[in-house]
């Protein structure tokens, strides 16, 4: 099932993977990502996804399309221009599937011509909030989106020395509590800077099941983590791989 | 353009179709188009707001189809008219046009297949010497070529000969679309291949004092000849050409015509004679197409989007009577940028290996060809072309006018402007909500018409009637068909 599987490293990628051996999976991505590795990494398939973190953890349909967009953001040479322009792309499709993970009711509306087509509707009041500083090329895409929604914003940063993240500044709407929380942040490496986001979120009243992460790459590890900590959150990503795409927001926001 | 609209009739079908043709074309002269008319307009019958050129190709009123509801072309009906020099054959195909009343013609000119002259054969036209009435002068192969597309519907390039060079000009002219091709010529006969093409063969007879009193007046004129030499090529090369080539295809010809364009009682017969053909030939697409595949399952080259509780929500907001024009525009933008995204999938991609800044290769894809183009059935495929700019970077698009003629319910082909070399690009057809489908249809149409592969087109809609969906899939089953939702039936 799983070619590639997280476990793999380097050299061992072709090795197949029946295992579901978590603990030697999460030690993998640890592995040092400076040697070049004489073949690729393959990353999970939605079903493998669906058994090993449930289904709380959901993936974009990952069809060539997607795929392409994928290859693109990864491509060491790519321009910088294609890489903000396809991951613009891709953003937008991870919120718009983001958005498919909100509570709605039926709602029957009536038609110029006068017939009744049976639709639905979404509760007003959700909110985006963005970790600075990559989680805010996330902003324009949920703005495309909907266009009034209030984003709060949640500064995390990590220790020089201890590599501990902390929360240095987080902004909210006043009835953060009582409003769905889109939670957007697109690079999941070992998933600490979420955790320390979400628990601000939840210091401000908001249940866990009411956040919706909305992610574009994640490592095994960093979705084992949350899944761990936040069981009833939601999350979305485009892709679950054990090398994480660590220069997005330097190349997004062209400061590397 | 302005008095051309003042006898024009109120119909909004042939408004466009004037200021459609004419504005891009006057400003720029030296684009030639199938499309183009030609500097003398003259309005013959202003009721049907019929728009005239003198010469070349002669487009009036919207174009109706000319395929079945199978999509197969219905071949056009091809007119031969061949005559000795001067004897008239244009002035009776101009009178044919203009009494056809048929929108959609082509007037292809036999001059247009001279061959290209050396530097020698160049030097003895000069002094009158080169024989330009011989068959032998004129590239038959390509004429062949040019006319076999021409009846099979198809774009061609036809050559465009400058007389002051003895060569061809780099730029061609595009023609395209006709259901009435008239094809004359001073040997247009004589070609036995050329001869099986011709649904109806006239023959122009005049008498030879007036063709040479013609020509002199031409040549001298027109052409800038002095009379010594037009005089010593007519009776060295025109007058003997004419005894062995061409008075002897008279045979040939279904129908003579004495004393060429004045002869108004012999063009009635031809006119006549046409019209019956034509109306044999005729069907009414839409009926046809309201009235087949019911209960039928989807076919495959539909590729529905999969229905997500947000686009349901996107749907109940553009159906809703009461959601305001900024809602609704605002919320078909989110939908169209979801089914481009969708249909851009739909391309063939291959897999690359890419090295990543972090050190790993990255087992990807990638489209196998970046050469996408967008083509918007006008207007409501306009709305569509910001979501493919805005997913494809520098796209091409072209455009498509097909307006339903409100009396016949018919739809008419207005306007065209493609990319250049659209045959090698992958094309994304936009509409944004196909009915019976006939406007997509006839989009495909004049797409595979100039020689895109059937395959390589993606027909993206908003909306779609069950109805459309089968239409377009039984006629054109390798197009693909993308949606964000089918209608048992639509309603606009």
């Amino acid at each position: 099932m799983c070619t590639g599987s997280p476990s793999s490293n380097g050299s061992q990628a072709e090795e197949s993977s029946e295992n579901d051996n978590q603990q030697e999976q999460r030690s993998s991505t640890e592995q040092e990502p400076e040697q070049i590795q004489s073949t690729a990494i393959v990353s999970c398939t939605p079903e493998e996804v669906l058994a090993d973190y449930g289904e709380n953890i959901k993936l974009l349909t990952l069809n060539s399309q997607v795929a392409e967009l994928l290859t693109i953001i990864r491509d060491k040479n790519t321009t910088r221009s294609d890489f903000k322009f396809y991951a613009d792309r891709l953003i937008r499709l991870v919120i718009e599937e983001s958005l498919n993970q909100l509570p709605y009711t039926d709602c029957d509306v009536e038609t110029p011509t006068g017939a009744i087509y049976e639709g639905l509707k979404y509760r007003s009041g959700n909110c985006g909030v963005s970790i600075i500083r990559s989680g805010e090329a996330m902003e324009q895409g949920l703005r495309d989106c909907c266009r009034s929604i209030r984003i709060g914003k949640i500064l995390v940063e990590s220790d020089a020395n201890t590599h501990e993240a902390r929360v240095v500044y987080a902004r909210f709407p006043d009835d953060i509590g009582s409003r769905q929380v889109l939670l957007m942040y697109p690079i999941m490496s070992t998933g600490n800077t979420v955790l320390k986001a979400v628990n601000v979120l939840r210091e401000h009243g908001v249940p866990e099941k009411c956040i919706i992460l909305s992610n574009l790459f994640c490592t095994p590890a960093a979705a084992r983590t949350v899944v761990t900590a936040f069981p009833k959150m939601k999350i979305l990503t485009s892709e679950l791989h054990p090398v994480a795409p660590n220069h997005f927001g330097q190349k997004y926001f062209g400061t590397d | 353009m302005g008095s051309e609209l003042n006898c024009c009739p109120a119909s909004p079908t042939t408004v466009p179709a004037k200021s459609a043709f004419e504005s891009p074309m006057r400003r720029s002269g030296r684009r030639q188009r199938t499309t183009s008319i030609g500097n003398q307009t003259t309005t013959a019958n202003p009721c049907e707001g019929i728009i005239r050129s003198n010469n070349r190709t002669i487009y009036t009123a919207g174009r109706p189809p000319w395929y079945n509801c199978a999509g197969q072309q219905v071949e056009p009906f091809v007119i031969g008219i061949c005559g000795g020099s001067a004897s008239g054959k244009t002035t009776v195909a101009e009178k044919i046009i203009e009494s056809l009343d048929v929108p959609w013609v082509t007037l292809l000119s036999m001059d247009c297949f001279y061959k290209i002259l050396n530097e020698k054969q160049h030097e003895l036209a000069l002094i009158n010497e080169y024989n330009f009435d011989h068959p032998d002068a004129f590239d038959i192969d390509l004429l062949i070529d040019v006319l076999t597309k021409l009846k099979e519907g198809r774009k061609v390039e036809v050559p465009v000969y400058n007389f002051v060079t003895h060569g061809r000009e780099s730029q061609t002219k595009t023609m395209y679309g006709a259901n009435v091709i008239i094809f004359e010529g001073i040997l247009t006969f004589h070609s036995s291949e050329v001869l099986k093409l011709l649904d109806m063969k006239i023959f122009v007879d005049t008498d030879p004092d007036i063709r040479l009193a013609r020509r002199l007046k031409r040549d001298i004129s027109q052409r800038g000849r002095d009379l010594k030499g037009v005089l010593k090529q007519y009776l060295n090369m025109v007058k003997p050409s004419y005894a062995n080539y061409i008075a002897p295809t008279m045979a040939h010809a279904d129908i003579i015509v004495p004393r060429g364009g004045e002869n108004t009682v012999a063009i009635a017969l031809i006119v006549q004679h046409v019209h019956t053909q034509l109306q044999l030939r005729g069907f009414k697409l839409r009926e046809t197409l309201a009235n087949s595949y019911k209960d039928q399952p989807m076919p495959d080259s539909l590729h529905l989007l999969h229905p997500t509780p947000q686009i349901k929500g996107l749907h109940t907001f553009i159906r809703c009577k009461n959601t305001s024009r900024d809602e609704f525009i605002f919320y078909s933008k989110r939908l169209i940028r979801l089914v481009i995204e969708y249909a851009l999938s739909l391309f063939p991609f291959k897999s690359t290996c890419v090295e990543t800044p972090q050190g790993v290769l990255y087992e990807g894809k990638r489209m196998e060809s970046r050469k996408i183009c967008g083509v918007s059935i006008l207007r409501a495929g306009e709305t569509m072309e910001q979501a493919v700019c805005d997913v494809c970077k520098d796209i091409r698009i072209g455009k498509i006018l097909i307006q339903t003629n409100l009396k016949t319910g018919e739809p008419e082909l207005y306007y065209l402007r493609l990319p250049k070399d659209i045959k090698d690009f992958k094309v994304i057809l936009m509409d944004a909500t196909v009915a019976t489908g006939a406007a997509a249809m006839m989009a495909i149409r004049v797409l595979l018409d100039h020689d895109v592969p059937e395959e390589n087109i993606i027909l993206a809609s908003l909306l779609m009637a069950e109805i459309g969906v089968h239409s377009i899939a039984y006629a054109f089953p390798k197009v693909k068909i993308v949606t964000s939702a089918l209608d048992p039936e639509i309603n606009s």
